[in-house]
């Protein structure tokens, strides 16, 4: 699958040795809460512990008057935001909600919600002056739930909010922000058409991306009105642009440094921290840095939704799908946005289904706003979608993987948001797992094996890099996309490919927000295919420079010239008698032929190919316990063309340990006050290694033709079908469909003490 | 270049917003420069929510919605919601 010499690179495709691995597993790496400048004060956020309530009035004059406070902080030192929704419809942001949930004004609306916050010389000096913070708090009734917080007589967070994407608008509020649909087809013709029908309801917890390492900054702002900014996150330009939209700075006043970042997923495009340590900088005319607690992390930064869904799926006997129905609600938490449409556009786009429609609810509740998750939406989505088509198979005697090949998504095939799928990539998933020898392998008692597919767009977008050679021949390669998954050793690939030099001649480093062009997130399994093609265009540029110095030396036509190998050489004999010019020679004479060799390449990309993954599992269920032991998983996964393999396999075992985490054990338990109850790793069990079989992962590559060397997103399509591929071994192995996440042993006992019908 | 007909589809949701409900046209255009020109001249202001707020399949290739764009004969241009992942 990964065959190097077939397809004519030297460097792409291999397996390098990680460059940022030294400084990782000897620690010295520079996270967000590692930097440090002289008279850094300790910055503190005072958090609300109530669900809901009103603030009556918040008095900071005591802590202000304590000896060591610096400066103290609440929303009234915050530029208010007018009330309006811009940008893309599924990337609104509604900067009025924003900046309340930086820092909450009205009402608290999660525990955890910012209310005001400190820098003062220690830790202990902040701990006292949040405690001498006066804040009148009127308890308000709170919700939690999603379907809860949907019916009309639930406590209102917004009581003026009324439901969007509804005509003719609702009359009255509620906490529904939002309602989408999307259709193809005639549903009745399909329900008409098909043999079986199957509807099921599920719920999924809200989860959270549980990055190892908590947000973090520290700030310094300048009389100038100049502010610099230090912070772990998936973006510093986004950083930049938030912070400045928030407190009313232009975006030239403010340079974000990223720092290494220790785990996002998805939770750190947004920002918490940086306006506020930025504005207490200000205030205290000191650097100040806020790092927050795994409590904080939990209470107060984003998961992922949790859900309440339906879907309805029709199938002739023959195992043509002729119809599919889905209903989704998403709890967004404290402010509307959760990512209801992309569970509502990629629920059953694996598929070639004709008749289809989506309706999807986004809804508010007093839990901590949404953020992105890995591919967000979709894995909810298709939860509920794969385990129906898990149910089907089965009443209709036919094997998952063939149902799904029988279905499947092809060039061509229409999309529930419009157009005709116009990348493969999906069949070739299916029939990976088809042929894999453990696929047929017999199992025992208690044990079951589960398949389940998903879809992710991946994205594309605005990224830059630039390019320096050095005197010595070395290369610094320079981009504005923080690494999350690689993309400092799949940058050098690319651009030791498109040099002609040797991988270890590069050092590739990610570059502040005032040394690089503007660079998107590193989020949508975008960087690879939009940075890398900045890159690649950047080398091109310094292959185009190298060809003129030595046209130059040689004193011939650049077109005389051409690039092989690393060197220059004269495209005939016709040019000249000359020795080929190695990129080292080159850089040595760049005085002599004109200066530095540079160059800068930005790019707002398109043409990027959605990702499929087909996955497979055995698990084994304890009926005793009810704790459910994965055994084996396989995942195949279209990853266009593997730039560094190690990394995209990583990608994959790294999506589904999160999927097994979600399928099994993690969620959100709150009291009956709407406190957290397991905001730390002890009690909101992510998985470890020990719980971990060997996560076998397939590299399928069906190149991608708008990249230069075929990539594709790799990065999150992987999470998608764990929670459904999982359920569904359940379901072999006790002959109990689960619809809840997670599968904790105490559902699963539930489910084998029920003695009803299965499915 | 000379100028090509394309076909133009919005979805339900986007049309209903701001093309009384009517999702496909056909309009004359090299680029998607021409294709939002020609949508704002029949809708104004809608060239602004199409650079905003979409996200564009051409022959069902997903791009992010910027003029330079090609279009070929007969292509069909899908305006869809703007997307981001994690």
């Amino acid at each position: 699958m990964n065959d190097i010499a077939a397809k004519g690179f030297k460097w792409v495709g291999t397996r390098p040795i990680r460059p940022d691995g030294v400084p990782k597993v000897t620690g010295r790496a520079m996270y967000g809460a590692d930097f440090a400048t002289a008279g850094t004060l300790y910055g503190k956020v005072i958090r609300s512990p109530h669900a809901h309530a009103r603030i009556r009035s918040i008095d900071t004059l005591k802590a202000e008057a304590l000896p060591g406070v610096k400066a103290v902080v609440t929303a009234k030192d915050i530029p208010d935001q007018k009330f309006e929704y811009q940008g893309p419809e599924r990337v609104q942001q509604n900067f009025w909600h924003m900046t309340r949930n930086v820092m909450a004004r009205e009402k608290a609306l999660y525990e955890g919600h910012a209310v005001a916050a400190v820098a003062a010389i220690s830790k202990s000096v902040a701990d006292e002056a949040a405690s001498l913070i006066e804040i009148d708090y009127e308890v308000l009734p709170h919700v939690i739930d999603v379907d809860e917080a949907m019916k009309p007589d639930a406590p209102l967070l917004f009581e003026d909010q009324i439901t969007r994407g509804i005509e003719p608008a609702p009359t009255k509020p509620s906490n529904i922000a939002k309602r989408v649909e999307f259709k193809i087809g005639d549903l009745d013709a399909g329900f008409a058409e098909a043999d079986v029908v199957v509807e099921k309801e599920f719920k999924t917890a809200a989860v959270h991306q549980a990055y190892i390492e908590p947000h973090a900054c520290v700030a310094r702002f300048d009389h100038d009105g100049q502010a610099e900014i230090w912070a772990s996150s998936q973006g510093h330009f986004v950083i930049r642009a938030l912070t400045a939209k928030l407190l009313n700075m232009p975006v030239g006043n403010i340079r974000v440094t990223p720092a290494e970042i220790g785990g996002g997923f998805g939770g750190k495009t947004v920002v918490y921290l940086e306006p506020v340590a930025t504005l207490l900088a200000k205030k205290s005319g000191q650097p100040v840095k806020i790092v927050m607690s795994r409590d904080e992390v939990f209470k107060a930064s984003g998961p992922t939704s949790g859900s309440s869904m339906r879907v309805k799926i029709g199938v002739r006997k023959d195992g043509t799908l002729t119809v599919a129905e889905g209903e989704f609600k998403f709890q967004a938490g404290a402010f509307p946005g959760s990512p209801v449409m992309n569970a509502c556009l990629c629920a059953f786009a694996p598929y070639n289904i004709p008749n289809q429609q989506t309706v999807g609810y986004d809804v508010v509740c007093n839990r901590p706003k949404s953020a992105a998750y890995r591919a967000p939406g979709s894995p909810i989505s298709a939860f509920a979608v794969e385990s129906v088509l898990d149910i089907l198979a089965k009443k209709i005697g036919m094997d998952p993987l063939q149902l799904r090949l029988k279905n499947a998504a092809r060039p061509g095939t229409p999309m529930i948001f419009g157009p005709k799928l116009a990348h493969g990539g999906y069949v070739e998933t299916v029939e990976a797992l088809v042929n894999h020898p453990a696929y047929k392998t017999p199992l025992g008692p208690n044990q079951g094996r589960g398949v389940a597919s998903g879809y992710w767009f991946n994205g594309g977008g605005e990224s830059s890099a630039s390019v320096q050679v050095n005197e010595d021949g070395t290369v610094i390669v320079a981009t504005g996309s923080p690494d999350i998954g690689g993309s400092r050793a799949s940058m050098a690939l690319m651009a030791a490919e498109t040099l002609g030099i040797d991988y270890n001649q590069i050092r590739s480093i990610v570059a502040d927000t005032s040394s690089v062009g503007y660079t998107h997130v590193t989020g949508g399994s975008r960087v690879t295919f939009a940075t890398g093609m900045a890159i690649v265009e950047a080398s091109k540029k310094i292959v185009d420079e190298l060809r003129a110095r030595a046209a130059m030396i040689w004193d011939v036509d650049v077109e005389g010239v051409v690039w092989e190998d690393g060197q220059a050489k004269p495209a005939s004999s016709n040019v000249g008698d000359f020795a080929p010019l190695p990129f080292k020679e080159l850089a040595a004479k760049k005085a002599l032929t004109g200066g530095p060799i540079t160059a800068a390449a930005s790019v707002n990309a398109g043409g990027m190919a959605p990702g499929f993954s087909t996955q497979f599992c055995d698990v084994e269920v304890d009926p005793e316990t009810g704790k459910v032991t994965i055994l084996r998983f396989v995942a195949a996964q279209d990853v266009g063309c593997a730039i560094h393999p190690s990394y995209v396999e990583g990608q994959i075992q790294g999506g589904v340990a999160q999927g097994i985490g979600w399928a099994l054990n993690e969620e959100y338990i709150y009291d009956t006050k709407g406190r957290l109850d397991n905001p730390g790793f002890l009690d909101y069990r992510v998985p470890v290694a020990s719980d971990m079989p060997m996560i076998e992962p397939i590299l399928v590559e069906v190149p991608n033709p708008a990249h230069p060397y075929g990539a594709k997103g790799v990065g999150e399509v992987n999470i998608v079908p764990p929670m459904a591929a999982i359920a569904n071994a359940i379901d072999s192995a006790i002959h109990r469909r689960l619809t809840e996440l997670p599968m904790s042993p105490p559902r699963i006992r539930a489910a084998l003490d029920h003695t009803g019908a299965d499915d | 270049m000379a100028a090509n007909r394309a076909r133009v589809v919005f979805t339900a949701g986007f049309s209903r917003r701001y093309t009384g409900g009517v999702r496909e046209f056909e309009v004359e255009a090299k680029n998607l420069r021409g294709v939002i020109k020609a949508m704002d001249q029949l809708y104004p202001g809608l060239g602004q929510h199409l650079e905003e707020e979409t996200t564009v399949a051409i022959d069902g290739a997903l791009h992010e919605t910027a003029y330079f764009q090609p279009l070929r004969p007969g292509s069909e241009v899908f305006f869809i919601p703007k997307l981001e992942g994690g």
